[in-house]
């Protein structure tokens, strides 16, 4: 079977900026991926290719389709998030669920009305009523009302307080995510989605900097904190980054060897976010 | 064609001033016909003064006719220069692509809200609204003339004028309605601007460089060239509506509006073809940026 996203040399360029720079990549079914990158690294860039909001050049399948070419065919099998503020102000709840229920064939109506039942949010209400809490609500409800096999998340929870993220991210997991989904996010806040991805793609000035499964980077990584006095030691096995905190320096090894570094000191596998900082920091040294 | 049926609604839904304010203008003239003060000036006899209210009554309904489209065909330009433009600037367009529509099925589907839906909702309410006032103006007559003033023949015509008039005015300005939907699918702010100033500049750089005036030629003839087309102009449309008192209290019935109609000449012209073929070119180039410009 063939990868559900398949990106080779996929470029983007507005004027003389490039957002995307032969960036490749693969997202298989199933997988709950992270593209992770500081701002303005091309993050959005390749979503918008993905789903096909915007031309691009190299090589491009989601679903088998050329996105931007087969947009409408595409969303009949994924569906997207891009930032929760976009349901139109003017909009009714129920005319909400009324028109997608309307034009989307894999919508089904009576699950977006059971999520919406959870909530406190009646179907009078116009979008422009609603918190930006409620709005997520809604459009969480529709969208996981869509048997979808791909789902692309925007910075979902940008401008959210702490309580709906969370809401947000459970409602993700616990009542839409299984074995024949996929989940694309984007976010700048690794911290927030670390716990609930299968794979990460980092990507940094429009290119794949990693693209790896959590398990491997299990193997493929290691930290170890360390003394001062032990710093020539450690400095010996070749990290690619360290950082200084509270007296100690944790150093940060690709493909460590672990039973040199085990007498060092506490070898544990990094964090997403520990990798993003320590991976993106590399390139600027 | 279900998802056709859904864009109009949701288009409903968002524009709500379709139906209010032909809804407002049918209140008001209803409103009109139950407390207006009206006299018949100059009538000798009975049968005198009954022509005169019918050919009157003629003319109203042409009147109010005209005054609905006037006022739609206001609405149905701004809209069409708004559409596009809207969703862009509140960001809902990411909302709205994210169904499986593609973007023809999108601004075609606005086209024919302007062009098509929007003139049919003000010819339903012109209809309604002369019917009531028909009615109301009758039952008002009655102690004067005796009778009722109803004349279907007349109500008709004024039903084959409304959809001659959204057949070919949509195909006539096809070009003008593409222009107004590239600008809005392009702007990045002040629509009306990007509307007229490009065509304007265009005018003035013509005239300067070259001393010719064929854009502001091509235009006009666009814009004045509608009646001439699509009307057997030497009658005038003008004459629907004067009814005359002649001589001796004769008075001339009011014509045949369908007699004015021409359909044959209007769709053989090439006039209209080339306009609706740059029309459909202006529209694809609509569809082009419609895919590829999401936000402002």
């Amino acid at each position: 079977m063939p990868p559900l996203i398949e990106a080779r040399d996929l470029t983007k360029r507005y004027g003389k900026h490039v957002a995307l720079d032969r960036a490749t990549f693969t997202v298989e079914t199933g997988r709950i991926v992270g593209l992770i990158g500081p701002n303005g690294a091309g993050k959005t860039s390749a979503l918008r290719a993905v789903l096909g909001l915007t031309a691009y050049e190299g090589q491009l399948r989601v679903l088998g389709r050329e996105p931007f070419r087969e947009r409408a065919a595409l969303m009949d099998e994924a569906c997207f998030i891009a930032d929760v503020a976009v349901l139109p102000s003017w909009l009714r709840v129920d005319n909400a669920i009324d028109f997608v229920a309307g034009v989307h064939p894999r919508f089904r109506r009576d699950r977006a009305q059971e999520l919406l039942a959870k909530t406190q949010i009646t179907g009078n209400r116009r979008m422009r009523e609603l918190s930006k809490g409620m709005k997520t609500q809604v459009h969480l409800a529709l969208t996981m009302a869509v048997d979808a096999k791909l789902l692309v998340l925007d910075e979902p929870t940008l401008g959210l307080d702490i309580l709906s993220r969370s809401a947000f991210y459970d409602a993700l997991v616990n009542d839409y995510m299984d074995a024949t989904r996929t989940i694309l996010i984007t976010t700048h806040q690794v911290e927030e989605v670390e716990n609930l991805l299968t794979d990460v793609l980092f990507i940094d000035k429009g290119r794949i900097v990693l693209a790896s499964s959590l398990e491997d980077i299990a193997t493929r990584y290691a930290a170890v904190a360390v003394a001062a006095d032990a710093l020539g030691a450690a400095r010996a096995e070749k990290p690619f980054h360290e950082r200084r905190m509270l007296g100690k320096v944790v150093l940060y090894f690709e493909n460590p060897n672990l039973p040199a570094l085990e007498r060092l000191g506490e070898v544990h596998t990094p964090s997403v976010a520990d990798l993003f900082v320590a991976k993106l920091s590399r390139g600027a040294e | 064609m279900n998802v056709a049926i859904w864009l109009v609604r949701r288009e409903f839904w968002e524009n709500r001033a379709i139906w209010v304010i032909p809804a407002a203008l049918s209140i008001l003239l209803i409103l009109a016909s139950l407390f207006g003060g009206y006299q018949v000036v100059g009538a000798v006899d009975l049968a005198t003064v009954r022509s005169v209210v019918e050919a009157g009554a003629f003319d109203g309904m042409i009147f109010i006719s005209a005054t609905f489209y006037l006022i739609m065909a206001i609405y149905s330009t701004w809209y069409l220069l708004d559409c596009l433009y809207a969703d862009r600037k509140d960001r809902s367009i990411l909302f709205w692509k994210s169904m499986p529509i593609s973007d023809t099925a999108t601004v075609v589907g606005k086209l024919g809200l302007g062009l098509i839906v929007m003139p049919l909702v003000y010819f339903v309410f012109a209809d309604l609204t002369t019917l009531l006032m028909a009615f109301i103006i009758s039952v008002r007559a009655r102690t004067s003339i005796g009778s009722s003033l109803w004349r279907g023949d007349l109500w008709l015509q004024i039903q084959a004028m409304w959809l001659y008039l959204i057949v070919t005015s949509a195909v006539w300005f096809l070009p003008l309605s593409g222009w107004l939907l590239l600008v809005s699918a392009w702007a990045k702010r002040a629509v009306i601007l990007w509307a007229i100033l490009p065509p304007l500049a265009l005018m003035l750089a013509e005239r300067v460089f070259l001393g010719t005036y064929v854009v502001a030629r091509l235009l006009g003839a666009r814009i004045g060239g509608y009646l001439s087309h699509a009307f057997i102009y030497s009658a005038g449309p003008a004459n629907w509506v004067t009814t005359q008192v002649g001589h001796e209290s004769t008075i001339e019935a009011p014509v045949s509006v369908s007699r004015f109609f021409n359909a044959e000449y209007f769709f053989a012209s090439p006039e209209t073809w080339i306009g609706a073929a740059v029309g459909v070119v202006l529209i694809a180039g609509a569809v082009q940026l419609r895919m590829r410009r999401t936000e402002i």
